[in-house]
């Protein structure tokens, strides 16, 4: 089933001269197996607006439906929440345990598996993750680097199989070869686990890559949803919201301004490389 | 100005060496970009430029002052600003202002040269206008700028930004390499970047690429980025604008060269147009 946003609005401080609207009447259904990237500049209200897809805050106005559960309700949120798996930004803030294995095991175990259950999809989840279990499970998780740290925030999410994954940010911080490697294990599980995937994303190289819809935040508002084709076929649009556009797409229009006739939609190195070779043999 | 010779270093119980056998020397108002995978050993590195670390063997000399000397350890750090990652850790006040002039306040500079510092800091990261604003008001990227005032109002002549922009968005990035840039040409101080964004380092005077504790090369960026290979071999990456431009060169549809930026490639593209 999908997740379904209704007229989503969310005031922080109301009543006070503070009051901020970080969500303002958003309306958007996400399908169920879909791989979603959300872009927006800081502030947009992004980060508010997946906050409320497991119900850690309410809206002020508008609701959320998750598989059928109406987040607003209490009893139905615990069963709505069951199903979302959030990773965030900072992994610091997500690790807790005195070893690895302890760490990603706490979630299924707060599920009300066994002790042995548990630590058999924590075992699976680090390896699904790229974290050997042999070399990995007693490590303190305050002695793994910034990437292993990801992957082990990460493989705790994934040990409780979460039916919807939403990552907020989840590649910030890592070097180029653990941004690939994330993003590889992202799709993987999707495929395996047949999880809708909802990304946060300031890279728009990954979300280009790896997204098949993308919705766009702008001043608490959602400014628009499409496809990686739709949305960055406007590149200059992009850019006057003070969003960026993938580096490709800025070469396109950097050349449509100096007269050259490139296609809206080029935006990866690939469609840009067969354009041009199209483009030198016709001449 | 700092001399780095064949520093050793291990973190506590780690089996390996996070530094092993580092040489580097970096020049007055130079800006060196720094480039290597998590756990590569470039942050620990940052931190032995203003002796938060000592090595375990060899030295580090800033400014002709040992950094194993504790003697001299204020007057280093004096010389040298930390930029971290994550601005929550570095901001320590409720008041931007108040937070900038903490350091020149800690170093007992008089009250009025601490408001004129200050002054002059926010100027530079243009944040002016929010200095009477609660830090946690702030985007990632104000708060990053507040942060770099902060060690600006110090008045180091060496700024080393430790993946100041990992967490911030693309035009946070950008604002934070642009205030780098300006440091470095308009003001002269000397910057040293450590970034994972190939991007980043395209602008630095000088690359230096680091695996398992060691530099495996460095250069200027064209000739760090004319070794996609190796680069990748290590975990890194191009930029994309490089990873375009070899697609094309070796296809023949442009021609070899160094083009790094977006800008560059469009000349690349417009000249082999205007040849076809």
């Amino acid at each position: 089933m999908p997740i379904i946003i209704e007229k989503l609005t969310h005031t922080y401080m109301p009543n006070t001269i503070s009051r901020h609207i970080a969500v303002d009447s958003v309306d958007l259904t996400i399908n169920e197996g879909e791989f979603f990237g959300i872009i927006g500049h800081t502030g947009s209200g992004k980060s508010t607006l997946i906050q409320h897809l497991n119900g850690l805050i309410q809206p002020t106005s508008g609701r959320v439906i998750v598989d059928g559960y109406d987040m607003s309700d209490k009893k139905q949120r615990v069963k709505g929440r069951a199903l979302v798996g959030m990773v965030f930004q900072y992994p610091d803030y997500q690790l807790f345990d005195s070893t690895v294995l302890d760490d990603v095991a706490f979630g299924p175990k707060n599920m009300g598996l066994s002790v042995e259950e548990a630590k058999t999809r924590a075992e699976e989840a680090m390896r699904t993750v790229g974290l050997d279990p042999e070399q990995f499970a007693e490590k303190s998780p305050f002695e793994l680097s910034g990437g292993e740290k990801r992957r082990a925030a990460l493989a705790g999410i994934i040990a409780m199989r979460p039916k919807y994954l939403v990552l907020d940010e989840p590649m910030a911080g890592l070097d180029p070869s653990g941004r690939r490697g994330v993003l590889e294990t992202i799709s993987a599980l999707r495929k395996e686990l047949g999880c809708t995937v909802i990304m946060v994303s300031h890279s728009m190289e990954d979300v280009a890559r790896s997204a098949e819809r993308i919705a766009v935040m702008n001043d608490s508002k959602l400014y628009m949803t499409g496809t990686p084709d739709e949305i960055f076929s406007k590149t200059k649009e992009l850019i006057e919201l003070g969003l960026d556009a993938p580096q490709t797409a800025r070469l396109a229009q950097l050349l449509r301004e100096r007269g050259v006739p490139v296609p809206e939609d080029i935006y990866t190195n690939e469609r840009f490389t067969e354009w041009f070779r199209g483009r030198m043999s016709n001449a | 100005m700092i001399r780095i010779d064949n520093i050793e270093y291990s973190y506590d119980d780690a089996a390996k060496k996070a530094l092993d056998g580092v040489s580097l020397t970096i020049g007055e108002g130079e800006f060196v970009a720094i480039v290597g995978h998590n756990g590569s050993g470039k942050s620990t590195l940052a931190k032995m430029l203003n002796a938060l670390l000592v090595p375990d063997s060899g030295s580090v000399s800033v400014f002709g002052m040992d950094t194993k000397d504790e003697e001299k350890t204020l007057d280093i750090r004096k010389k040298v600003g930390i930029v971290f990652q994550n601005p929550d850790n570095q901001i320590v006040t409720t008041v931007v202002e108040e937070d900038v002039g903490f350091g020149p306040e800690n170093l007992g500079v008089p009250t009025e040269e601490i408001l004129e510092r200050v002054h002059a800091a926010l100027e530079a990261v243009d944040m002016l206008a929010f200095r009477k604003s609660a830090p946690h008001m702030l985007s990632g990227g104000q708060k990053q700028r507040v942060a770099i005032a902060g060690v600006l109002a110090i008045r180091p002549d060496v700024l080393v930004f430790d993946e100041a922009t990992a967490m911030l968005d693309p035009l946070g990035r950008r604002a934070i390499i642009d205030i780098a840039k300006k440091l470095n040409k308009t003001d002269g101080k000397t910057v040293v970047m450590i970034t994972q964004y190939m991007e980043e380092a395209t602008v630095a005077d000088r690359v230096v690429v680091m695996n398992g504790g060691k530099i495996a090369f460095e250069g200027t960026p064209a000739e760090v980025f004319r070794r996609g290979d190796e680069l990748r071999a290590l975990r890194l990456d191009v930029p994309t604008m490089v990873e375009l431009r070899d697609d094309l060169a070796k296809e023949g549809l442009i021609n070899a060269c160094d083009a790094l930026s977006v800008e560059d490639m469009a000349e690349e593209i417009c000249r082999s147009l205007s040849k076809n």
